[in-house]
């Protein structure tokens, strides 16, 4: 055989090749929108307000979470309906979206102030992210048995109700001040995330370390910090949820 | 921000191929050679036995309508660089040897000679079809133990961490065990268009040198003529 062909062929076979693991890689990331519909929604703690949620499709959400209660429901964007005019964008108070839509123009604009205020916090907590922690909280007890994603910004904002929201930020500051290794100084690019899930009573029932920092230490300091705090404020009862899955992102500038 | 770590897990099988281990990446890298070289040469021998065929069908027909072997040479005078043709010019070199020597008449006692001549020509011949096709059948059988081993390891690395992480949750073992499983899903992805065209090449092979049998009988009757 000629060298010349040989070497034709060999740069065709590795073209087929370059084309078969592109082929491969598309169907894979159509499916894996699936999964982040599965996973429950989670919020970000940074600048004290709900920022980026991941709404995963607003639809299934509630399908996951079926025994969340009206008072926990935060107000949601509606992503899937196909919207016209940006104007006319909808927030919906609640899970009753039919009602809340007949609405009056007057409270049409007040959602509509609401939906810029998401914005901006989003824009806040973009900010802010850069530099300082972020805690984020999904909720949503069920979750099919999978994590959920901590920090699903899928662009749709969804609002904590400020129930919730006070009651992750306790539970963040008492995480974050029983944290510390003394003695210890870390470099600035280490980043844990855990996922915990806290029954109503405050115990923690499963600790998730979703990103390990690469430092055993590290995580390691932080999953004791988990288990000293175990016994956690109890679940609000207004919140009315029988669990509660929070995101925690540790990073070494958090350390008292 | 944390997505960016947990796509990892769910952007593709680039992405897969991505964040798995060292080890993993070089296992990955060498079926990826692999699987590349033994497409390559599939390529080239389905050239190679195509135009070989072809020419068996071409030598047929010629010396079916060829009544001496004077004729089959002027037929063939032009013929490009083949295994066919290179049995005919065994074939004519040796008989021109012998004509040099003696007489025009081809002499009952040359003939064995002139068929050991195409004996040699037919082995050389196959020695130089087969060539390479060796490099399939390593494939096929060597890639999905590579695969395997890539598999093996990624498996034991994950396990490690789960020690380490002191979580058990599905959650956990279940992105390290399909990132492991990987390396094995391409030693098979390698190792079965191996398998497959090994099968298929080496008995068109082998249909190609029973001809090239044939083809040297027929022209041993044809100097007879």
């Amino acid at each position: 055989m000629r060298e010349e062909a040989w070497y034709k062929m060999l740069i065709i076979s590795c073209a087929i090749h370059v084309f078969a693991i592109a082929a491969f890689s598309i169907p894979f990331k159509k499916s894996s929108k699936r999964l982040d519909v599965l996973s429950s929604y989670s919020v970000n703690l940074v600048g004290q307000l709900g920022g980026g949620t991941g709404a995963a499709g607003a639809e299934q959400a509630p399908k996951s979470v079926p025994e969340k209660p009206a008072p926990a429901a935060p107000a949601r964007v509606k992503k899937t309906a196909p919207i016209k005019k940006p104007a006319k964008e909808e927030v919906s108070l609640s899970k009753k979206k039919v009602p809340v839509r007949e609405k009056t123009t007057k409270e049409e604009l007040s959602r509509l102030e609401e939906r810029i205020r998401d914005m901006k916090k989003k824009a806040d907590y973009l900010d802010v992210s850069k530099t300082k922690t972020a805690g984020a909280g999904g909720q949503g007890g069920t979750g099919a048995g999978a994590p959920g994603l901590p920090f699903g910004s899928e662009g749709g904002g969804r609002p904590l109700d400020p129930a919730t929201q006070k009651y992750i930020l306790d539970i963040w500051d008492k995480v974050k001040s029983a944290w510390g290794v003394p003695g210890m100084t870390y470099k600035k690019d280490l980043e844990t995330i855990v996922i915990i899930r806290i029954r109503k009573d405050g115990r923690i029932v499963d600790i998730n370390v979703e990103k390990r920092s690469g430092n055993r230490i590290y995580d390691e300091s932080i999953l004791r910090v988990l288990r000293a705090v175990d016994p956690l404020p109890p679940i609000p009862p207004s919140l009315n949820m029988d669990s509660i899955e929070l995101g925690f992102r540790f990073l070494p500038g958090d350390l008292s | 921000m944390g997505l960016s770590s947990l796509n990892a897990y769910s952007g593709g099988l680039f992405s897969l191929i991505y964040s798995a281990g060292p080890v993993a990446k070089a296992v990955m890298l060498i079926l990826l050679i692999f699987s590349i070289t033994s497409w390559a040469i599939m390529f080239v021998k389905l050239r190679q036995y195509g135009r070989t065929e072809r020419e068996g069908e071409r030598f047929f027909h010629a010396a079916r309508e060829a009544d001496s072997f004077k004729k089959l040479i002027t037929i063939y005078r032009e013929s490009p660089d083949n295994s066919f043709y290179r049995l005919i010019l065994a074939c004519y070199k040796e008989i021109t040897k012998r004509q040099k020597e003696n007489n025009p008449e081809i002499k009952p006692e040359t003939v064995p000679i002139i068929e050991n001549a195409m004996k040699i020509t037919i082995s050389e011949e196959s020695t130089r079809l087969e060539r390479r096709l060796s490099f399939l059948a390593t494939t096929a059988n060597a890639s999905p133990f590579i695969g395997l081993f890539g598999t093996v390891w990624g498996i034991m690395d994950s396990f490690r961490e789960i020690g380490v992480r002191g979580t058990t949750s599905l959650a956990v073992v279940a992105p390290g065990i399909s990132e492991a499983l990987i390396a094995t899903a391409m030693g098979l992805a390698a190792a079965i268009p191996a398998v497959l065209a090994y099968n298929y090449f080496s008995g068109r092979l082998k249909r190609i040198i029973s001809r090239m049998e044939n083809a040297s009988l027929y022209l041993v009757n044809l100097i007879g003529k």
